[in-house]
């Protein structure tokens, strides 16, 4: 395996007394993991956010015309899509708690 | 008698655009991010680029699925050189894909999240956000008094009648890009294709925004008084192989001025694609450092 010279950042940091910055690193996480919790699913664009979980959580219909993040109304198979977006809230937000908890250890 | 009907498969790729200047090779950042490219999103690469600079990649040539020559256009002159950015509306015509993500050679592609873009829309999609690391509060960039800058740097379309009217319009606004300078209120000159892109979408659009037409996470920059360095080294395998393992945590280094002092400001960011504004940080990057 082939490697090239490379900086070694821990020193430049040392070397430069430079301070660890949590907002900016909270900041870039939470842009990191916005763009993981968009699907496109069913004709349409959806945030697995808490909000459209909970929304689609709260009938017991089978189909179901929800708005999606292009403000367009799409008829979806709901549990199908509760399914989906509950499996990718989980996940990304399993990933985002594990870097953020990392993050807090720089405190 | 039934008929059957041939499914039909799509191809999807990525279109670089590098002519090198005096002062840069984009050529070089085409062959590292093509690789990047091949690596993280999985997809083949077409270079469009002039006679000269291609020259220079001939041993690297088999980075790319085709090159493809066009006659640079050297009319743009930036900082006393020619910086040859002309002719991105080409894009449409030029592209052998049924889907084309359209990149700058500066963007570091980091993640397969640029595969997303394929499911948001039918025809065509842009950055209209930014997000400046180590600066999470900046505003974002407005083109003069009007619209606020939508950016060129990651485009996706599809090959659509509304996106070959995209980029048609693209290629008039640049051609009369002094006028819409003076329309938009801003300062012409040097021909930037974020400022082209936004102008002939917003025409295309009827100066309506088409929520479809905007990727729905920010385009995230290293930009001003912000540095950033790989954290570990590239690895090539074997040492002349065509299989990279790519680092994928980066440094950014803030200096953060009060009182006309400067302080040092750090975060660390790994598995997620940036721009980098500045091509010297790019290009130290590329070379491992």
């Amino acid at each position: 395996m082939g490697v090239l010279f490379t900086m070694d950042t821990t020193k430049l940091i040392k070397d430069a007394k430079a301070r660890f910055s949590h907002n900016s690193a909270k900041a870039y996480l939470q842009e990191k993991y916005k763009s993981k919790l968009v699907i496109a699913e069913q004709g349409g664009l959806w945030n697995a956010d808490a909000q459209t979980i909970g929304f689609l959580n709260s009938f017991s219909d089978e189909t179901l015309v929800v708005i999606d993040t292009f403000d367009n109304p799409v008829k979806v198979d709901r549990s199908k899509l509760l399914e989906s977006l509950t499996k990718t809230y989980n996940n990304v937000m399993t990933e985002w708690n594990s870097e953020w908890k990392e993050l807090e250890r720089k405190r | 008698m039934e008929r059957t009907r041939k499914k039909t498969v799509k191809t999807r790729g990525v279109i670089l655009f590098a002519f090198n200047s005096s002062k840069y090779n984009y050529a070089d950042m085409a062959v590292y991010t093509a690789r990047r490219i091949a690596t993280f999103l999985e997809l083949p690469t077409t270079l469009i680029t002039d006679v000269d600079t291609y020259k220079t990649i001939l041993d690297v040539k088999n980075v790319f699925d085709s090159v493809i020559e066009v006659e640079p256009d050297l009319t743009n002159i930036k900082d006393q050189t020619s910086w040859i950015n002309k002719g991105r509306y080409q894009a449409y015509e030029l592209s052998p894909y049924d889907e084309t993500l359209v990149i700058d050679v500066d963007y570091l592609v980091n993640s397969n999240t640029l595969l997303k873009t394929f499911d948001l829309s039918d025809t065509f999609c842009c950055h209209s956000n930014t997000h400046m690391l180590m600066h999470p509060e900046a505003a974002q960039e407005k083109m003069g008094y009007t619209y606020e800058t939508l950016w060129a740097t990651v485009i996706m379309f599809k090959k659509s009648n509304r996106a070959k009217q995209i980029f048609e319009t693209l290629e008039m606004v640049q051609n009369n890009y002094e006028h819409y300078a003076g329309i938009h209120s801003f300062i012409g000159g040097v021909y930037r294709n974020d400022y082209g892109l936004t102008i002939a979408l917003k025409i295309v659009n009827g100066h309506t925004d088409v929520p479809s037409d905007y990727i729905p996470w920010n385009l995230v920059h290293v930009g001003k008084n912000t540095s950033v360095y790989a954290n570990q080294s590239d690895a090539q395998v074997p040492v002349d192989g065509e299989i990279w393992d790519f680092n994928t945590e980066f440094t950014i280094m803030f200096d953060h001025w009060k009182k006309s002092k400067v302080r040092k400001e750090y975060m660390l960011i790994k598995d997620m694609d940036f721009h980098v504004m500045n091509k010297d940080l790019f290009v130290g990057i590329m070379n491992n450092g």
